[in-house]
């Protein structure tokens, strides 16, 4: 059969057309959206996986002085129980000016944690032990002068160098931009425990 | 779902051999009288919270959901629902008594209820919540016309009621028999929930995706005819 | 544009297979209703691998774990219960256009000269989606899928001679456990699969070498214009894809009413007993296949005697891939064939009882309707070759109708 062509039907029915065919591919574009974004959704981490994500650490066992560090998440949590001695170094830091935020105005912490203890409580320092410039493990070095003459105890990192303080608030000179990161968490010195629940959105992990 | 299929169910399921009963004609099976909203749910989960969790596990299920689904707020269902056993808010729920234990008391450990509702329907939960009977030869002094030699024991007795194994009435409940079938009604309705959980959302958003899809159907309707005018044209 | 296609078709036929497949594929103007099945089809597969993707993002295939993470998938992912049900009311949507979509060619004659292979390619497809039907359903490792798994190996165990080896390599094992959840997995996702793809290309290059039929079985290629055009053919497109599009969304529409409104259609798109996780300890109150294979499994037990059913089983599995040389008539089409029209209806109508049968419990008094209803169903194709030598045709016009 010869179908009839469209200069035949005249202007009108070729606009129509056109109409109907973009409103027909604009809903079905929504549609296609309407499944795919659930379909993406489905890959977020599950209920079940979220659930099993928070750790609880019994701080009995950690006396004054001493640090526990714990897999959370495929990453490791330094719990430290900070003495008295321990707290004045991080006046002492803040006040030789070594500091690159002293304040902590970059989010690395939750707002919680805003204060120069970088904690809940000052005792108990909760923070993911990863160095801010590229990933590694730093060194635990809480004795006086064990880096370099003049330290005063924190985090030395064997890759790059990057020293922190007590608080893990990054050292002038370290090749790290930003404090170590801090998660959110739930401590109570009253049962003694800490629950690490997630990671604080806007904290830079390195 | 015939009876017949249910009674085989009961009898493969509690390996239990040689037990005969005839039943078969005698189960009337009772439809539960409930609406299906959140209201009768939330209900429910408070009852099921406080009759059945002490053995059941609705695991499949977590408390958070009972905010995410139901409406709930925390507080409520960390009162109300939750135990006071170190739940947590996004774990499962699960009931505190170790299996093994439940064995040893009851016989065999309560069955998980996560599918049960999907897996037997509501007028098996419902009428079997209402058919136990005092028989003193049983351990627990329960027995049931639907599940004959049944091993759990009928909690719900005090509000209910107690009746003899010809149904007359030993000792009358504290509820009437009204409100508690609505209670009970109300733990079916959560079981439904528990094990169609989806429910809630698929009837909020089910009239927009059917919506933008009837709307689709027809641009393509029209389109198609602004082309198929050719052929129509063509046989005049 | 013009630069970059001029370059591009040097190397790959794009506006060659358009044009073969597309804009210059004559399709006569007179499909009715029954021809969206095949496009919706393809539609439908390419909705079960994506929802399947996804599936298995989640999924575990171990014994210990299959049930609880296809659970995890219901309540812990996110749209998780969207996309399980996309995949399961998937299956039976799918069975459902198949069988109207075969129905339709047994009732036009499509499936006659020159049209045998499109028929034997689409039947050997169906096969197979009866198979990744199957390990489909023993994934989720519910009690239906453990003991649909023992029934069926056991069935490949009568066998004769490779039975029981054949039945303990489907296995990897004495029983259904981990391995044969991987290796079902395997199957079900690669092997079966592609090959069901590849079938399906072949199906269609098939169709396109000889041009489709149509409700009144007559060659559309008998008239054509002075431009060498079939008389009674449009181009596919525009014509027929913006057709498919209402298709699209009617089917569609009902698709997600059905996955918003009866995700288990009364327990027969999802059984009840997929609910409960598999145990080995506890058989299933009723052993019953999901609807789509349960006319075999009807047939199965309307025979008393193990191997006699079991043969009648894989004899009306099979019969259909000769149906091309059983009819013998040169008319297609049942419209002018009321002899076999009747014929066809019947044997559909046992088809369906049958369905319904095999998903009741084997009690004796549907063993009549049983044998009865078998009887007819094979009745259709015993009979086919000797009634349409015979039968009265009535006269075939030479354009199409309506
Ligand atoms: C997933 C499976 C299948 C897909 C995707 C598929 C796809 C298609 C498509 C797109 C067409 C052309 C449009 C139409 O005529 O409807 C077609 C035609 C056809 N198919 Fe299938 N098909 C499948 C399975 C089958 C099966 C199982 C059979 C039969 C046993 C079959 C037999 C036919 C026949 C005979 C035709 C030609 C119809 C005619 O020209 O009148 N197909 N198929
Ligand atoms: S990673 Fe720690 S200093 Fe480079």
């Amino acid at each position: 059969m010869t179908i009839v062509t469209d200069s035949e039907h005249g202007h009108k029915n070729i606009t129509r057309r056109r109409f109907l065919a973009a409103a027909t591919s604009a809903v079905g574009a929504v549609v296609a959206g309407m499944v795919a974004v659930p379909l993406v959704d489905s890959l977020e981490p599950t209920a079940a996986a979220e659930a099993a994500s928070s750790t609880t650490v019994d701080l009995t066992p950690i006396e004054p002085g001493m640090q526990v560090t714990v897999p959370w998440q495929k990453k490791p949590v330094i719990i430290i129980n900070r003495t008295p001695e321990m707290l004045a170094t991080l006046k002492e830091t803040m006040q030789k000016g070594i500091l690159k935020d002293p304040l902590c105005k970059v989010p690395q912490q939750p707002p919680y944690c805003t204060n120069m203890y970088r904690s809940r409580v000052p005792e108990w320092y909760v923070g993911i032990r990863i160095c801010n410039h590229l990933c590694c493990i730093p060194h635990y070095r809480p004795k006086k002068g064990s880096v370099a003459p003049w330290w005063l105890g924190g985090f030395h990192c064997p890759c790059h160098g990057s020293m922190y303080d007590l608080s893990a608030r990054v050292i002038q000179g370290s090749p790290a931009p930003h404090n170590m990161a801090v998660p959110e968490y739930e401590l109570s010195t009253e049962k003694m425990s800490a629950t690490i629940t997630h990671m604080y959105p806007k904290a830079h992990l390195c | 779902m015939s009876t017949y299929r249910y009674l085989c169910f009961l009898l493969v399921s509690m390996l239990i051999p040689g037990i005969a009963w005839g039943a078969e004609n005698t189960v009337h099976w009772m439809t539960p009288h409930y609406t299906f909203n959140r209201t009768t749910v939330i209900a429910g989960a408070r009852y099921f919270a406080d009759h059945c969790m002490a053995c059941h596990s609705v695991s499949s299920l977590r408390y958070e959901y009972l905010r995410a689904d139901l409406g709930m707020t925390k507080k409520e269902v960390e009162e109300d629902i939750m135990l006071p056993n170190g739940a947590a808010w996004k774990g499962q729920i699960v009931s505190p008594m170790p299996p093994d234990m439940a064995a040893k008391w009851l016989g065999k450990p309560p069955p998980n209820l996560s599918h049960m509702d999907r897996y037997l329907g509501s007028k098996f939960i419902y009428t079997y919540l209402l058919s136990f009977y005092w028989d003193p030869a049983r351990p627990s002094g329960w027995n049931n016309y639907v599940f004959p030699m049944v091993a759990m024991p009928n909690i719900l007795a005090p509000w209910g009621g107690t009746v003899g194994p010809k149904g007359q009435v030993i000792f009358p409940g504290r509820l009437s028999p009204a409100e508690y079938h609505k209670n009970v009604a109300d733990v079916v309705a959560f079981l439904r929930y528990a094990s169609d959980p989806s429910y809630f959302t698929r009837m909020a958003i089910g009239p927009y995706v059917i919506g933008i899809m009837v709307l689709f159907t027809i641009l393509a309707y029209f389109l198609k005819a602004a082309y198929w005018i050719d052929l129509k044209k063509k046989r005049k | 544009m013009s630069r970059f296609s001029a370059w591009v078709n040097k190397r790959l036929p794009v506006d060659e297979t358009i044009r073969e497949h597309m804009t210059e594929y004559f399709a006569p103007r007179n499909f009715n209703i029954l021809y969206y099945a095949g496009s919706l089809l393809l539609l439908m597969i390419v909705l079960q691998l994506i929802s399947g993707f996804f599936l298995m993002a989640h999924y575990v295939p171990t014994s210990q774990d299959a049930f609880a993470s296809v659970q995890g998938i219901m309540y812990d992912t996110k749209w998780g219960w969207l996309i399980r049900y996309m995949h399961v009311d998937g299956v039976s949507l799918i069975f459902i256009l198949l069988y109207t979509h075969m129905f339709r060619g047994l009732l036009y004659g499509s499936h006659r000269a020159p049209r045998e292979l499109v028929w034997v390619i689409g039947y050997v497809i169906y096969l197979l989606m009866m198979a990744e039907a199957f390990v489909g359903y023993v994934l989720p490792f519910g009690n239906l899928s453990y003991w649909a798994g023992e029934v069926i190996t056991s069935i490949m165990h009568a066998l004769p001679v490779v039975g029981p080896s054949l039945t303990t390599l489907t296995r990897g094992g004495p029983g259904i456990g981990s391995a044969t959840l991987q290796r079902f997995l395997a199957l079900h996702v690669v092997l079966f699969f592609l090959i069901i793809l590849a079938a399906i290309a072949l199906h269609i290059v098939a169709l396109h070498r000889v041009g489709s039929n149509n409700p009144d079985g007559i060659d559309i290629k008998k008239h054509k214009g002075p431009d060498g055009k079939p008389l009674d053919g449009v181009p596919f497109h525009p014509y027929y894809t913006v057709k498919d599009l209402f298709g699209v969304g009617v089917w569609l529409t009902i698709f997600v009413s059905v996955i918003f409104y009866a995700p288990t259609m009364h327990g027969v798109f999802m059984e009840r007993t997929t609910f409960l996780a598999a145990n080995p300890m506890v058989s299933l109150p009723d052993v019953t296949p999901p609807w789509y294979l349960s006319p075999y499994y009807a047939m199965l037990r309307a025979v008393p005697n193990k191997y006699y059913g079991i043969a009648i089983m894989i004899t009306s599995v099979l019969l259909p891939l000769l149906l091309p040389w059983l009819d013998r008539n040169p008319v297609r089409s049942s419209r002018y064939r009321p002899v076999y029209r009747i014929m066809l209806i019947v044997a559909g109508i046992s088809f369906i009882i049958l369905a319904w049968i095999g998903q009741e419990p084997p009690l004796p008094k549907y063993f009549l309707i049983e044998r009865v209803a078998t009887a007819l169903y094979l009745g259709f194709y015993l009979l086919l070759p000797f009634v349409s030598m015979i039968e009265p045709t009535r006269p075939v016009p030479e354009r199409v109708t309506g």
